[in-house]
């Protein structure tokens, strides 16, 4: 009797393996967040794992495994939404651009506001601008 | 033969379709699926090494699927910290 139960939960951690090596697959690379579709899929696994370890007679690894399993997708899945996940996260989406200051006509724009605001309670409107001539001699 | 043989193998092919759709899934450009499939690799191998080990009546190598499992738990949360980096 014992026998046959093992072996049937032997069979159903085979068949889940199944099922979750299927939707590994089947997942194509242009799914919405499909970094977080194949995690879930390995927490099917997981617990296939955890099945076929009781149906081994091995209860102490598969209280380990149940424990350590969620801290690893958990790990996996943060470690990829901070670097990795320019779908979703706000701060990946910026790209920084590299500015020459040195640059005669192209100034970063923070620095121009700057120097905006800096004198902006002096400055009215019509005097923001000034105009500058420059006398040239043309006989020389 | 013995049903609980059978199904003993039958869980063995499982987990090698397994490991054949995992490679071809960590392929993909971001890291951290390269590291879930190391991640899976090693847990599969380890549930392979416990059924080898009670298929062939050998006791030691339960002790190394503990091994590997709480190692590559340990590994792959070191990598995962370290390609996330630091809080802000």
């Amino acid at each position: 009797m014992i026998e046959i139960i093992q072996s049937v939960l032997l069979i159903i951690a085979a068949f889940l393996i199944i099922v979750s090596a299927i939707g590994l697959i089947s997942l194509s690379k242009d799914t919405k967040n499909v970094v977080y579709g194949r995690i879930h899929i390995v927490g099917l696994f997981d617990i296939a794992c955890i099945i076929a370890m009781i149906g081994l007679g091995q209860y102490l690894l598969a209280g380990i495994y149940f424990i350590l399993a969620p801290f690893t997708a958990h790990a996996i899945a943060n470690a990829y939404w901070k670097k990795e996940d320019r779908e979703n996260n706000v701060d990946l989406m910026t790209v920084e651009q590299e500015v020459d200051e040195n640059h005669p006509f192209i100034h970063p724009k923070e620095k121009m506001q700057a120097l905006e605001s800096e004198n902006s309670e002096k400055l009215k409107a019509d005097d923001r601008f000034s105009v500058t001539t420059i006398e040239i001699d043309e006989g020389e | 033969m013995d049903i609980l043989f059978i199904s003993k193998y039958i869980l063995v092919i499982a987990i090698i379709i397994l490991m054949l759709a995992v490679l071809r899934a960590s392929a993909y450009k971001s890291t951290s699926m390269g590291l879930l499939g190391s991640s899976v690799i090693v847990n599969a191998f380890a549930l392979v090494l416990l059924v080898g080990g009670q298929i062939y009546n050998l006791q030691f190598y339960r002790d190394i699927s503990l091994a590997l499992i709480f190692f590559g738990f340990v590994g792959t949360i070191a990598f995962a910290v370290t390609v996330g980096g630091e809080d802000k």
